[in-house]
């Protein structure tokens, strides 16, 4: 089959791998598990923020602003009555009450941050000045007192639309979170909290906002990913078992699969590069792709060993290497330059590296599918099934050529109308670009029956909405705020806003100050305004603080009253409805407002938002037109023809074109999801033309000349092998439409109708149009070794070089932004010294010796239980603590023991002991990592090994409050709280934490809770412990449970039958006792 | 020798009187003195051409008893089912045990497709100031993982070559087994073994029937085999086995000094020239076993050594053409063989291990097919994901001496408590004629399940 007479570099490497199949099968398995050792590094990034970069201005104001104002994006809870009283009954106000105090009792809420009807003050005027109350306290029993709560609360027009609806019939409690990060585990246990809720008849409970969006997000694509990629999977595995009929072939086209999808990610996770929102897509977007190739070497090999069913299949192998090389490394080079586009073009960070890891996934299935699926099939040896060899000895076709050949006769017969046809659509297409909408709207991503979404519908409808824009006032002198002239330019800032779309509600310190202006003035409505002095605006500052809490206004203003917050908020998030409100605000700000002393700045979700959709359109057009230029240049180049580029990239125009067009017509936003499309079309689409273009010219020497037998000879063989290509594809994404993921949903369509119109209009359009042309890059084509050899170094190192120039300018690690997390803490003379604690700690008893039983449950983040019960003894030998652990359920690990001798001495390593039943042999194991995990669970050996002691060594202790520490199931503790420092970077990385605190219990010297934080200063662990009780006189902890926020991961071990008094044998320390399992 | 139907019989009184002994427990639940666990495993192989080469069903329970305060005594059987017959011969073993078992050992009933059999059955006791385990039962010696030097108590069962689980294919023994501490951290072990069983080596046919002449004598060309001669020991108190092993830890090195005198575990296979042609025959030999282990603990590296000397071990001659085999065509030698092995856990939940074995023959000549001096690396790499969810496991061995090797993995979900399933491939690598490369045509890929009750 080869043109040479020499044989072509091809064709020797071919042979060395299919020579030496097992040694290439083992190297490349080999370097495919050495990389999916990292695949564990790789972490979840899901908040809306991660889509800019972390140095974007926007970003870094608004996080400013958060830290000024301690605001964040919260979880929001309306409460919903449709009766005559609406909310202002009993019943709805007890439960409003009893919400807040079980949501502001979660560790992850923000106490002082909480707002409600329970929670915020009402100010009135009273005879000493002002009275500052809440607006109602517990114990309302009588519709008459809900009345009257009802009455304050209209009169206080702040909180009328912002807490309240002004129909009465629904309320908010709003809901700040200390670490964004834990959002997820924050949702879920709110919503433990809703279902518990004791709601009257009318009473609703919905929970909102984008801290619940954020929250459910995660785990709403995690959960729908975790179902499409499997059928994606599975799906391929049928299509290519139903077409070649043979085991191995599924097994193997599922390897090079797993080498694709896992090697890439495990790539990301060595770079640290988070899995985004959209890196969902990436492994259905390279099953499709990776599976392409192998059917391509499939499809030629067993036409071939139909043909020559008695030829050395090796040299089968050989010779479909040889000829398919050179089609599969071309599509490869262009779908590698289709994602570079999208890498290149792309300003938001996942967009970036979805376009490069997916360019690097495809080269990772291009080099499996050329060494590794070779020396497997040489290994494997597969014959074409009997079906298949019998249709090619009778010169027969299968359904899926005869499909083909239909479809080639249609179009070849009418090669002007074809043409027609597809210039049609390339027609529309360009019209229809005009008229696509670019936007974007968060909650939209949620299906409709969500109840999320629902709940978002109902705040936006009965009150002022879910979506916040906050303007930052910031002066230049402290104090400026109380001059009236600032204040009111704040107010007319207001009003404005107030006249733009969607904004329903605005709030800020002029709100209040006109608020105590009326209630100063015995209520008169009149007085609903500024006042006029900055000295009286002074005194009323001074007056409020003096009737209530201090911290009531930080959400508004700053100590020294130079900044100050106004919020607005809007009933609608979408980029649409939100677009104008902030092109106006700005334009206003920047000429009516802003002058030397005063100055506004936008911030907050709403703006965050318009800031990173404002430029997908412009992006996804540059990214569009870089990839079709790389596509063009590098197939060009590779065809030596710019005709044969042209010709190319004709089909896949088209099929964007015609997307945009249906876009238009089913009414489909340009979004994030949808923006994605263009370049996953690119890079699918171009296959099929390269295909066809490439084997056009090959046919066309074969049969001398002849065009009509040239274009014919296409169908039943390459036809055949697209059209299976065509069916992996479409079939892959078509799963994503079943996708709950509203913009996955909508990518995955889009994309199948891409991709159906690129291959047709490579089987159709493309070959008429060349029946038409006669172009010369077909019949003028003359395989020259030498220009090929030289191209193909070319272009490979062309693409490298940039790829290697991306890299090292993208590949900086994605830093990592730590929320303000800590508690203002007041220094406090009275708590007990850091020393003193961990000394009272380190003495308390645990007993000479002690048995107990040990079950160990392990909890993964979709809740999944294993269990393990164990027997354990310990006992100290003058200073010496030996411990072991017998294992008896379940039988998978029966047997197992583990043996522990701790020396007093800190520089003496200690030495564990591990018996495997399976291996039925004692092995000394090294104990020098005591940061690693023990056994499976989430606690460190260290962690196990200290049972509740501390190593004073390891870090550095400060008191840092005391602190009455809510218990589930019994009465608050008092504790104190020290936190600990690592020593050293070296300990830290040895230990596995940077940071801990601990809450120790001052009655019992106990460590009650600890939090750790990892050597990044990322939150790491939780750790609780329960059921404290004496036995046998000594203090002990009978429940562990230790949470693990980086994998979701948590461990619960629970100790029962614990006895310190039943006398420990000595010879249980031993490796007989190990052996025979006690 | 065949086991007799009495001998069978024999067991299988022991195995229902056994059942009578356990019955209670089920029937009385709560005065159960058992403790019952079991766990059946499926697990299917597919040949390098899509065939499948066994799809086996094993059924393993376990019961542990309390007969006193004083008395446990534990019971595992073992059932196996697999009716693919590529890894049994239908000819050679309808309704009988191999040869190589001795009386009382051996499979309760087996035919081609299935096995039932006492996989242990002992007593634990102590008295005398010993701990004492008698019965059928399994012991281990020596540091090396994979490689035997002084794990030689126990002989082997071969049907899948060195790819099933040790744990499977180990031969457990009749014997009496005495452990006697002395001192904290001392011990010694005494056995005493007079189960006269040996290597069960893959039947003739069977997918991993040995023909690396390593093992198989080439007989002289042109010269007709007459017969085949079998002779086993058969004195369970003359012939039996004896071993003593000291350990103790000091300084934190674990250490121990070992003793077997045995038979070794393959036959030897004499050829004897006559005037017509040669017959064969195969008995087995006595052998001095004495060696040393010690492993201590540096950092994140554990370090395994173990060494032992053979007084007598035979290997096989070369044969000449058309000429008489010197000494029956066998070569006697002592033999020195020692394995080194250093482990890391430096990475999180990983463990890698390398080990370098070696085997020196004191004696030997160009006649010898092994080389004086063999050499095996083995590399393992184990690693856990997601709270040992996933298990990864590889083992690579590789002969120096014949270039050949073999590269097992594994890779085991935990999909609840007591479920697993598991992917895996067996793959072999050289020459026709090395210990591995033999099998160079036999590589597979597992899929296998595991359900523990």
């Amino acid at each position: 089959m080869s043109e040479n007479p020499h044989p072509s570099t091809a064709r020797t490497i071919a042979t060395l791998i299919v020579h030496y199949p097992k040694t290439q099968v083992a190297i490349s398995l080999l370097l495919m598990i050495a990389l999916f050792m990292a695949l564990p590094m790789l972490y979840k990034d899901t908040r809306s923020d991660a889509f800019l970069a972390d140095d974007n201005p926007a970003l870094v104001y608004r996080d400013k602003v958060k830290e000024q104002f301690g605001l964040s994006d919260p979880i929001v809870l309306a409460v919903i009555n449709t009766s005559d009283s609406g909310v202002f009954n009993p019943t709805s106000l007890s439960l409003i009450q009893w919400l807040s105090d079980e949501i502001s009792s979660l560790d992850n809420i923000n106490t002082d941050r909480m707002t409600s009807l329970a929670t915020e003050n009402n100010i009135t005027g009273s005879d000493e000045g002002m009275d500052v109350e809440p607006f109602f306290e517990a114990g309302i029993s009588t519709q008459q007192d809900a009345d009257i709560v009802w009455n304050k609360v209209s009169d206080f027009p702040l909180y009328m639309g912002n807490l309240v609806a002004h129909d009465k019939q629904a309320t908010l409690i709003v809901a700040e979170l200390l670490d964004v990060k834990q959002v997820e585990d924050t949702f879920q246990k709110i919503l433990n909290i809703v279902d518990r809720a004791p709601n009257g008849k009318y009473d609703e409970i919905h929970v909102a906002g984008e801290g619940a969006i954020a929250g459910y997000l995660g785990s709403y694509i995690d959960a729908d990913a975790q179902r499409l990629n499997p059928l994606a999977g599975i799906i391929i595995t049928i299509i290519i078992l139903f077409a070649f009929r043979r085991v191995s072939t599924g097994i193997l086209s599922n390897v090079i699969i797993a080498a694709s999808v896992l090697m890439t990610l495990s790539i990301m996770a060595l770079n640290g590069i988070p899995f985004f929102v959209i890196t969902n897509a990436l492994p259905v977007i390279l099953i499709g792709i990776s599976v392409a190739d192998s059917i391509h070497i499939y499809s030629h090999y067993f036409e071939l060993q139909a043909k020559h069913p008695a030829e050395d299949k090796k040299e089968l192998i050989i010779q479909t290497v040889e000829e398919m090389w050179r089609p599969i490394t071309l599509t490869t080079l262009t779908t590698i330059a289709g994602f570079m586009g999208m890498y290149f073009a792309a300003y938001m960070p996942p967009f970036k590296y979805f376009g490069l890891y997916t360019a690097i996934g495809v080269a990772i299935a291009w080099f499996y599918s050329l060494v590794f699926l070779p020396a497997a099939l040489a290994i494997t040896k597969p014959s074409a099934s009997k079906q298949m060899a019998s249709l090619t000895q009778s010169n027969q076709l299968d359904r899926f050529s005869r499909t083909m050949v239909v479809l080639g006769r249609i179009s070849l017969q009418n090669p002007k109308v074809t043409v027609g046809l597809f210039s049609t659509i390339i027609i529309s297409g360009i019209f229809a670009t005009g008229h696509l909408v670019v936007n974007e709207d968060r909650i939209k991503t949620f299906h409709t029956s969500e109840t999320l979404y629902q709940a978002d519908a109902a705040i936006n409808a009965h009150l002022n909405g879910t979506n916040n824009l906050d303007v930052v006032i910031e002066a230049k002198e402290a104090e400026a705020l109380f001059e009236p002239e600032h204040l009111k330019k704040m107010e007319a800032l207001q009003n404005f806003a107030l006249t733009l779309p969607n904004v329903q509600g605005a709030a800020s310190i002029v709100d209040y100050l006109k608020q105590m202006n009326r209630s100063l003035n015995g209520g008169d409505k009149y007085s609903y305004q500024l006042p006029d002095d900055k000295a009286l605006i002074a005194q009323y500052f001074l007056i409020y603080s003096a009737s209530s809490d201090p911290t009531d206004f930080d959400e508004e203003i700053d100590y020294d009253y130079r900044i100050a917050n106004i919020k607005l908020t809007l009933n609608k998030g979408g980029y649409v409805d939100t677009q104008e409100t902030v092109t106006q605000l700005n334009y206003y700000i920047k000429t009516q407002f802003n002058n030397k002393d005063i100055t506004a700045t936008l911030s907050g979700r709403v703006n965050i938002n318009y800031h990173w959709i404002k430029d997908l359109g412009s992006s996804h057009f540059v990214g569009l037109a870089i990839s079709m230029f790389l596509v063009w240049a590098v197939a060009s180049l590779l065809f030596g023809s710019l005709t044969a580029g042209t010709f190319t990239i004709i089909p896949v125009s088209s099929s964007i074109l015609l997307v945009y067009s249906a876009m238009v017509v089913l009414d489909i936003d340009l979004g994030i999801g949808t923006s994605m499309f263009a370049s996953v079309a690119i890079g699918l689409g171009v296959d099929f033309s390269i295909h066809t273009i490439d084997r056009l010219r090959s046919l066309y020497q074969a049969h001398n000349g002849d065009w009509n037998l040239t274009l014919q000879e296409l169908y039943p063989s390459t036809g055949r092998a697209l059209f299976l290509n065509y069916m992996a594809i479409a079939c892959g994404f078509g799963v994503l439409i079943s996708s709950k993921v509203v913009p996955l949903n909508n990518f995955g369509t889009i994309v199948v109708v891409s991709v159906s119109t690129s291959f047709l209009a490579s089987m159709s359009f493309l070959p008429a149009l060349i029946k038409l042309t006669k172009p010369r890059f077909i019949s003028g084509y003359q395989p020259s070794k030498k220009t090929m050899s030289s191209r193909w170094i070319r272009i490979p190192s062309v693409i490298f070089l940039v790829a290697v120039a991306g890299g090292v300018l993208v590949n900086q690690p994605a830093l990592a932004s730590e929320g303000a997390t800590a508690k203002t803490t007041v220094p406090n003379n009275q708590l007990p010294s850091a020393d003193v604690v961990i000394a009272n700690i380190n003495r308390v008893d645990d007993g000479e010796h002690a048995t107990r039983n040990l079950t160990m449950t392990l909890i993964d983040k979709r809740g999944k239980k294993r269990v393990r019960e164990t027997i354990g003894y310990r006992k100290y030998f003058g200073k010496e603590k030996r411990t072991i652990l017998f294992y008896k359920k379940p039988t998978n690990v029966k047997g197992t023991a583990f043996l522990t001798f701790d020396y007093p001495d800190a520089a003496k390593d200690d030495d564990q002991w591990l018996y495997l039943p399976a291996l039925r042999k004692v092995r000394r194991i090294s104990a020098a990592d005591r940061g690693d995990y023990f056994l499976g669970t989430d606690f460190t050996y260290e962690d196990i090994k200290l049972e509740g002691k501390v190593d004073s060594k390891d870090y550095d202790f400060k008191t840092i409050r005391s602190e009455a520490l809510a218990q589930e199931s019994s009465p608050p503790i008092q504790t104190v709280v020290i936190r600990g420092t690592a020593k050293n970077n070296v300990i830290a990385k040895e230990l596995g934490y940077g940071k801990t605190e601990f809450w120790v219990n001052v009655e019992t010297w106990l460590i009650a809770k600890s939090i750790y934080w990892d050597t990044k200063g990322k939150l790491l662990k939780t750790l609780t412990i329960s059921d404290v009780s004496r036995i046998d006189g000594i203090l002990t902890r009978h429940r562990m449970t230790i949470n693990n926020h980086k994998t979701g991961h948590t461990s619960e071990f629970l100790f029962s039958s614990v006895d310190y008094k039943a006398p420990v044998s000595d010879g249980l320390f031993t490796k007989r006792a190990m052996k025979k399992g006690k | 020798m065949k086991t007799s139907p009495l001998v069978m019989r024999i067991q299988l009184g022991l195995f229902l009187s056994f059942s009578v002994l356990v019955l209670p427990s089920f029937i009385f639940p709560s005065v159960a003195i058992a403790d019952y666990s079991a766990s059946l495993e499926q697990e299917l192989a597919l040949d390098s051409s899509d065939h499948k080469q066994k799809f086996e069903t094993l059924f393993t329970p376990e019961w542990n008893i309390e007969l006193s305060d004083n008395i446990s005594m534990t019971f595992i059987g073992h059932a196996r089912w697999d009716n693919t017959k590529k890894l049994s011969n239908p000819a050679s073993s309808h309704y009988s045990a191999p040869d190589s078992y001795a009386t009382g050992n051996g499979p309760l009933y087996s035919s081609d497709s299935s096995e039932v059999s006492i996989r242990e059955w002992y007593i634990d006791t102590e008295s005398l100031g010993a701990y004492w385990r008698i019965g059928k039962q399994q012991v281990v010696w020596g540091q090396a993982d994979g490689l035997k030097v002084l794990d030689v108590v126990n002989p082997q069962n071969y049907r899948e070559f060195i790819l099933d689980d040790f744990e499977d294919s180990r031969i457990p023994l009749w014997m009496v087994n005495t452990e006697i501490p002395i001192g904290e951290n001392s011990n010694l072990q005494i056995l005493w073994i007079p189960d006269l069983t040996y290597h069960a080596f893959a039947e003739s046919g069977t997918e991993y029937e040995v023909s690396s002449p390593l093992f198989r004598p080439a007989l002289p060309q042109g010269v007709p085999l007459l017969g085949f001669h079998e002779d086993k020991p058969s004195s369970p108190i003359k012939d039996s086995d004896f071993g003593v092993q000291y350990t103790t830890f000091y300084q934190g090195w674990d250490l121990t000094l070992n003793y077997l005198y045995h038979y070794q575990d393959t036959p030897v296979l004499y050829q004897q020239i006559g005037a017509n042609g040669v017959s064969l025959s195969s008995e087995y030999e006595r052998n001095h076993l004495a060696g040393f282990t010690a492993s201590n603990a540096f950092g994140s590296f554990t370090l395994r050594t173990e060494v032992g000397y053979s007084s007598d071990t035979y290997h096989l001659n070369r044969s000449q053409p058309n000429q008489t085999p010197t000494n029956k065509g066998i070569h006697q030698s002592s033999e020195v063989s020692s394995v080194i092995g250093l482990d890391w856990q430096g990475l999180k939940d990983t463990m890698m291990s390398i080990q370098w074995f070696q085997s020196h023959l004191t004696k030997h000549n160009t006649d010898v097919v092994r080389p004086q001096n063999n050499h095996i690396l083995s590399l393992l790499l184990k690693r856990s994901f997601i709270n040992e969810t996933w298990e990864l496991e590889i083992l690579a061995l590789h002969g120096f001496d014949q270039q050949d090797g073999s590269i097992q993995s594994k890779l085991r979900y935990m999909l609840e408590s007591d479920l697993s399933l598991w992917v895996g491939s067996d793959a072999f690598y050289g020459r026709k004629e090395g210990l591995f490369g033999q099998f160079n045509n036999k590589d597979r890929v597992l899929f296998g399940v595991e359900w523990s009750f």
